[in-house]
């Protein structure tokens, strides 16, 4: 199928040349080279009843044809904090899902093995020398990745933010506005709290840890829905990611007797609902962030109040076709952040 | 509060090798737990204990394996891994309908291969043991990655099946007390005897001491070793299976750093990283310690930066004690000065 495709484009290019005779020295020489290559394929692919749809075809992929005019792919990394969490591989989903439309992406998904500064520069490097025209990156940490970027950027690597920028202008960033998400977690929070007459007491907050930012916005935007309110928030709790770890945190902040815990991320999310399940009193209620199957069970038996559904997949997808359009020039971007948006699911929307 | 002293006489206890580390360890956590009750009143509560207990018997259990590595001189760091592996083999096993017992022998049989070639590999092939069980470390994580397609597991469901294996490892209680805590108290029970009375536990310290003269005594070294390696695959499954039942799923992650913290507990309790050296009542109350440690600092409010330092400063502090302590002579020598030649005591 790609082979087809990539023929049929190549044949394309070849009626293109032959329509409008090349537009500069850059994408002549770089036609020329294509045009021996897609004159054996043009051969091989003519035989292929598809004269007619070759044109449909070429009227529907017009805008990727001027970027295959020169027959070549574009090499684009995603990277990510780590390869473990299922927000990224729902992200590394959504990302391939984009190649497969857009079918002119040579695309690779790598990460370091942990969440890891040093090892997050040494994969932008690595990407950089193995010839990426383009670069996902969720960045771990505002400023850590800034001198590996600025590289990549004067190699000629364009660069997108998926879920975490970093402080260096790019294409833009898509993201959840986590700051936003947090609040709107902590006003459920406030208001089911309100609701149940409780309105003064401690709130636990399990965060994975203190240096990556979608997190460590979420908890500030969490705190910021309290401001004013008569709880008190106790001092944050890490758990990096690890949710029988996040079980204990939560099982400690019932004994002290907090009435609301929030978890910033899966992992949290998973130990929170455990821990307030096992207590069983109905008097602590808790938030979470990111779906999974074992979430979305403790949403439904009502554990956990509700969790924010981050969108990933979307991440991914449209950081791809953002970064196609920056590189074949159709839309260089403009540096803001696209908000990819959180859902509330609570009990009335899991079935 | 409880002391943990033995019912024998103070000299007899004493003249056990490795008790006065065990005896400075506990006094230790008796004033952590003092000092955390009064930064906070609901520390001691009956309900925290029972928690705290639990939140220990993990860090125990892998402690008791790492401790039998650390004895006979070598270390393991795959004890981490192989934790994250057992829980989401575990986990894929039970999500995809196979019945709880099932999974968890197979379970025990995959993780007890890990210990399997770990010890061939450090004591057949003679791999120096930080690389060997770097690799089978970074295999089982591998392992655990690729067990559910690079996906963190489904929730194993509330079936009858899915409910037993949860209570047995985690949320049940027998007398009053967690499952897992009376799973830890078994296991070490048994792991002791074995360590103390046994003779491959005498082995396993003349490994430790001085692998030569072992050797030349007739010790099968590579049985013993690949026994220690197997002791401690076997408790780092069996905690796999606790985390797995603790979140009701399995998560690739499990277990990170474990290894580390196995290691804390046993060198607070008096085994010498250098070999020969320790017991596992010191396991306990270097395990005891470390779990005091996270849940009284977080009882107290303490932000995680003071939190990792204070962790750190005790660790580094038990482990200077041990070198220091090493260049002593081994048997405790009470202060009176005239009490035979050498003050050792005849038993």
């Amino acid at each position: 199928m790609k082979k087809v495709l990539a023929s049929l484009l190549a044949g394309v290019m070849v009626l293109s040349l032959a329509a409008c005779g090349g537009s500069g020295s850059g994408s002549t020489t770089a036609a020329a080279a294509g045009t021996t290559a897609a004159a054996t394929k043009a051969a091989a692919a003519a035989t292929t009843a598809a004269a007619a749809a070759a044109t449909t075809k070429a009227a529907a992929a017009a805008t990727t044809a001027a970027a295959a005019s020169s027959g070549q792919k574009y090499k684009i990394f995603l990277i990510s904090m780590d390869q473990m969490d299922q927000h990224w591989v729902n992200m590394d989903k959504g990302c391939q899902k984009a190649v497969q439309e857009l079918g002119n992406v040579d695309y690779k998904w790598t990460a370091p093995d942990v969440k890891d500064d040093a090892k997050q520069i040494e994969c932008i490097n690595n990407a950089v020398a193995g010839g990426a025209n383009a670069i996902l990156l969720a960045a771990n940490g505002p400023d850590a990745d800034v001198a590996a970027l600025k590289d990549a950027q004067s190699a000629g690597v364009t660069i997108v933010y998926v879920d975490s920028p970093a402080n260096l202008p790019a294409v833009g960033t898509f993201a959840t506005d986590n700051k936003a998400a947090g609040k709107t977690a902590g006003e459920q929070l406030l208001k089911a709290l309100q609701a149940a007459g409780t309105n003064e007491g401690k709130i636990g907050i399990i965060n994975t840890n203190a240096a990556t930012t979608s997190t460590v916005d979420r908890e500030s935007g969490f705190r910021s829905a309290f401001d004013g309110s008569k709880f008190t928030i106790l001092e944050t709790q890490y758990c990096e990611g690890d949710a029988a770890k996040a079980k204990d945190i939560a099982t400690n902040y019932i004994s002290q007797g907090c009435v609301g815990i929030f978890g910033t991320n899966e992992g949290s999310t998973v130990g929170t609902g455990n821990a307030i399940k096992e207590d069983g009193s109905g008097k602590v209620i808790g938030v979470g962030f990111d779906k999974s199957d074992t979430i979305l069970g403790l949403v439904k038996d009502g554990s956990l109040l509700c969790t924010m559904a981050q969108n990933p997949d979307v991440m991914g997808y449209d950081g791809i076709k953002a970064a196609v359009d920056a590189l074949t020039g159709k839309n260089k971007g403009d540096g803001k952040t696209v908000d990819t948006g959180v859902t509330v699911l609570d009990k009335s929307k899991v079935q | 509060m409880e002391k943990k002293t033995q019912a024998s006489p103070f000299k007899r206890m004493m003249a056990i090798r490795g008790m006065g580390q065990v005896i400075t360890a506990a006094i230790g956590l008796i004033i952590l737990m003092i000092a955390f009750s009064i930064l906070n009143s609901s520390f001691f509560g009956g309900r925290n204990i029972g928690n705290l207990l639990r939140q220990i018997a993990p860090t125990l259990i892998t402690g008791i394996g790492q401790s039998f590595v650390l004895i006979t001189g070598n270390i393991d760091l795959s004890i981490g891994s192989v934790v994250g592996m057992s829980c989401m083999l575990s986990a894929t096993m039970m999500t995809k309908g196979v019945d709880p017992l099932a999974a968890v022998i197979i379970t025990l049989i995959c993780g007890l291969a890990v210990g399997i070639i770990n010890g061939e590999l450090v004591a057949r092939f003679k791999l120096p043991p930080f690389i060997a069980t770097l690799g089978t470390m970074t295999i089982a994580r591998g392992i655990a990655q690729i067990a559910n397609n690079n996906y963190n597991t489904d929730s194993i469901g509330e079936g009858a099946g899915a409910t037993a294996f949860r209570n047995f490892f985690y949320y049940a209680k027998i007398l009053g007390l967690y499952n897992t805590i009376w799973i830890a108290a078994v296991i070490w029970l048994v792991f002791n005897f074995i360590l103390s009375r046994t003779r491959t536990g005498r082995h396993v310290y003349a490994i430790g001491s001085n692998i030569d003269a072992a050797k030349l005594s007739g010790v099968n070294i590579v049985s013993t070793t690949t026994f220690v390696y197997l002791v401690s695959a076997f408790c780092s499954t069996v905690v796999g299976m606790i985390i797995c039942a603790t979140s009701g799923m399995g998560t690739m992650d499990a277990g990170n750093s474990y290894e580390m913290y196995a290691v804390a507990a046993s060198v607070i309790g008096g085994v010498s990283t250098l070999g020969g050296q320790g017991i596992l009542l010191g396991t306990v109350m270097g395990a005891a310690i470390w779990g005091v440690l996270q849940n009284g600092l977080q009882f107290a409010g303490a932000p995680v930066a003071i939190r990792n330092i204070v962790i750190g400063i005790i660790v580094v502090l038990s482990v200077l004690m041990d070198v220091i302590l090493r260049g002593r002579k081994p048997h405790y020598q009470p202060e009176k000065a005239d009490n035979g030649p050498s003050g050792e005591k005849a038993k």
